[in-house]
């Protein structure tokens, strides 16, 4: 086959990749993706960045909102964007930092150890009220699919944040990257004040 | 390694098509600047910046990411995204583009072998940075063609005198190959210390040294004009010249005490310089390499050794697992999550005063006090010095002893017996399969109950691939599956093992360099790469900054009889 003929061959399968991948070198137009879903969590244990276990459903079975995200400790871009909204939050919220209970948990729970996970927060500087979840691959994994968030490799995981609002249980599902105002207007949505 | 799977690895080969492709020939390392001069210190402020986010002040960078989220320099800084050797990454279905000396100060523009890509969307052609362009897109992300960059680019706030600094450390920053490259070869070593055994040496070298061969007799046969095989595999290559590039691995043997290994290393990587360390083997610690490997900037990948340098911090050496290390974790993990420790209850530890008992006992402690609990007491055992009924029983019978780990070798199995009549029965007694060697299979009948086994290697004779997840494999991962799929009977295998698992990951490191010949890029893309099965630990797994690739090790119990199993108490992590 022609050396051309298999560049535009690449360059056509390149084409098909594009949608996937935003450019950090270019404007954004973008906005986030949000839909509405139900989901049914699953019975495992986590622990979290005390070494305490803990019971995902009760831990999700609140009446405070709720807010989950995806992370590693080690991540480097998606999860701390991720995580200075969430420290940016608890910030805004000062006194009433504990009117929103938010979730991170780990897909990668080998290396996420209570350790890990403690100094990872303090990094952010996280208040109370802010919990790292890690537990067994497998726990994990059915936490992932759960929430229709599997990834069978950490390092090609993506922006998802999910608040559950405590009146109907319901999640708000935002795929990608939010700014402060806009994660500020999702959280309102669901009481947090 | 077969050649054919040499060539194939789909995710490095999407990203290569993303990423400029310079043609960079190569040169030699910028000359150091001795610690302590002005030069030397406005590079430290400069990397301090880049690494840390800490200004020459000792605050924070101060940044704006997403339009209007304040973020601390502390929680994230240039590093954590465009990455140590400053080459960039794709997370997230985030493209982070190069900023390294050689890639800022020259046109970007989307190239494919040397062929401008124009028909997509990105990466932005942009010019040359100059310094004024440069520090206003990292002020205000307005780029030099009229646009703007992405909002997960922080906007930082510095003063002039910071920028400064910082364009200055970008200019340095991956601006000329590392030693060991040159226009036709990659140069490594392999470190070998002469105690090692012909049997154990040869297990670490074949490997390496097959798969070296098979490359460049790959590559040999591609230099001939019209070969069509160089057609393709320049083709699938992300950088065209690998397809012809030669491998070359030199054996450093280390002989003597290791006090004087420091001294052989600096002499053979004085005259032999090489971009990286591959394998490697010792029975010793590994601290005097490591110290070499840290000190020299030089990336050591997958040294076997079971007695490498815990830190959180190093960087330079990638290691199979934690060793000793990693069991006496797992035995502090199991006991303080088991849960079982009565109130108030004591542990001591019997150790060995060698380096493997040492490992082992400091593994526990520190997990140990990590977990909230009080200081373990400790019983060293001297050179010479068995263990005995009476060390046993002094042992447990001090006060509140509950538990009792032996972190000895084969030698202290016949007195363990002694645990059963002897004074105080302990709870729970823990023991190192490793380290007990085959004699793990001889521990008394009546101690098995209350013995709990730290078991740092899988059970499964067959490993799992998760990094497909439940997608249906196709037949060359099928192969590959089968090649790690063997059952491991003495510590050559084990070493064979290893050894194939690092001639696959190198395999992926060199396409995922992308002609980027940067000894940080190298550790920088192997952070990247998705978990790897090994028939040794079931699972290595990898990450920015992460150094031990195993990262379990199971409690086990042994059930009765004269052909005893290992019954799994604990999952392979605990957490």
């Amino acid at each position: 086959m022609p050396k051309n003929t298999l560049i535009s061959l690449f360059a056509f399968f390149l084409l098909g990749l594009m949608p996937a991948l935003e450019p950090a070198g270019a404007a954004d137009a973008k906005k986030y993706q949000r839909t509405i879903e139900a989901y049914a969590i699953p019975d495992v244990v986590l622990v979290n960045q005390n070494g305490t276990k803990v019971r995902l459903r009760e831990v999700l079975k609140s009446d405070k909102p709720i807010i989950v995200d995806f992370i590693f400790g080690t991540c480097t871009t998606i999860c701390p964007i991720l995580s200075v909204g969430y420290a940016n939050l608890q910030q805004k919220l000062g006194a009433n930092s504990r009117s929103v209970h938010l979730v991170s948990i780990s897909i990668d729970p080998e290396n996420d150890t209570p350790k890990v996970m403690r100094d990872y927060l303090k990094r952010y500087r996280a208040k109370p009220g802010w919990d790292f979840l890690t537990g067994s691959r497998s726990d994990i994994d059915k936490v992932m699919y759960a929430f229709n968030a599997y990834i069978p490799n950490k390092m090609s995981h993506y922006p998802l944040t999910l608040i559950r609002s405590p009146r109907d249980g319901k999640w708000i599902r935002i795929f990608g990257l939010l700014s402060s105002s806009e994660f500020m207007n999702e959280c309102q949505k669901v009481g947090i004040r | 390694m077969t050649s054919r799977g040499m060539w194939r690895h789909g995710r490095s080969f999407v990203i290569s098509l993303l990423v400029l492709i310079a043609a960079v020939g190569p040169q030699v390392c910028p000359a150091q600047n001795s610690a302590g001069s002005p030069a030397a210190e406005k590079i430290r402020l400069g990397e301090q910046m880049y690494r840390e986010g800490i200004l020459p002040s000792g605050e924070p960078l101060r940044a704006y990411v997403k339009g209007d989220i304040p973020v601390p320099g502390t929680a994230f800084s240039c590093v954590s995204c465009h990455l140590r050797s400053g080459l960039g990454s794709v997370e997230g279905g985030v493209f982070t583009p190069p900023t390294n000396g050689d890639k800022l100060f020259q046109p970007f523009q989307l190239l494919f072998k040397g062929l401008e890509q124009k028909y997509f969307p990105l990466p932005p052609r942009r010019p040359a940075y100059t310094d004024a362009t440069l520090a206003e897109v990292i002020r205000s992300g307005a780029t030099p063609t009229g646009g703007t960059l992405n909002d997960v680019m922080p906007r930082y706030l510095l003063e002039d005198e910071d920028m400064a600094l910082l364009l200055s450390y970008l200019k340095g920053l991956s601006s000329h190959y590392s030693p060991g490259v040159s226009a036709t070869t990659l140069h490594f070593a392999t470190v070998i210390t002469d105690e090692v055994s012909p049997e154990e040496r040869t297990a670490m070298l074949a490997p390496l040294e097959q798969y070296i061969a098979i490359k460049n007799n790959q590559a040999r046969a591609y230099r001939a004009p019209g070969n069509k095989s160089r057609q393709m595999a320049e083709n699938m290559l992300v950088s065209k010249e690998l397809a012809t590039r030669t491998l070359t691995l030199s054996r450093w043997i280390l002989k003597g005490s290791p006090e004087t290994w420091r001294k052989q290393l600096e002499e053979y990587n004085r005259k032999d310089p090489v971009f990286a360390l591959l394998g490697g083997v010792s029975s010793g610690e590994w601290k005097p390499i490591h110290d070499f490997s840290e000190a020299n900037r030089i990336p050591c990948l997958f040294p076997i050794t079971n007695l490498p340098v815990i830190s959180e911090t190093d960087w330079y050496t990638l290691y199979p697992s934690k060793g000793y290390y990693q069991e006496g974790e797992a035995a502090a993990r199991y006991l303080h999550t088991d849960g079982v420790l009565p109130q108030g209850a004591a542990v001591v530890q019997i150790v060995r005063d060698s380096p493997e008992g040492r490992a082992l006992a400091a593994g526990f402690r520190q997990t140990w006090l990590d977990s909230g609990n009080g200081a373990p007491l400790t019983v060293l055992l001297k050179a010479g010095q068995t263990v005995t009924k009476e060390i046993l029983r002094k042992a447990t019978g001090k006060k509140n002893v509950a538990v009792v780990m032996v972190w000895d070798g084969p030698e202290c199995v016949p007195a363990l017996q002694s645990l059963v009549t002897a004074g105080k029965r302990p709870l729970s007694l823990f023991v190192s399969a490793r380290y007990l060697g085959e004699k793990l299979w001889t521990l008394p009948e009546q101690i098995r109950p209350f013995t709990y086994i730290s078991y740092p290697y899988t059970f499964a004779l067959s490993v799992t691939y998760s990094a497909m997840g439940n997608a249906k494999l196709q037949e060359d991962q099928r192969q590959a599956l089968g090649q790690a799929d063997v059952t491991i009977k003495n510590h050559a295998q084990e070493i064979a093992s290893l050894d194939t698992t690092l001639t696959q990951i190198v395999t992926m490191a060199l396409m995922d360099l992308r002609g980027n010949y940067y000894r940080d890029n190298f550790f920088d893309v192997i952070g990247m790469i998705a978990d790897q099965p090994s028939s040794v630990f079931g699972r290595l797994s990898f990450g920015p900054g992460q150094r031990y690739a195993s990262k379990g090790c199971y409690i086990v119990q042994l059930t009765k009889g004269p052909r005893p199993e290992l019954v799994k108490k604990s999952g392979w992590v605990i957490h």
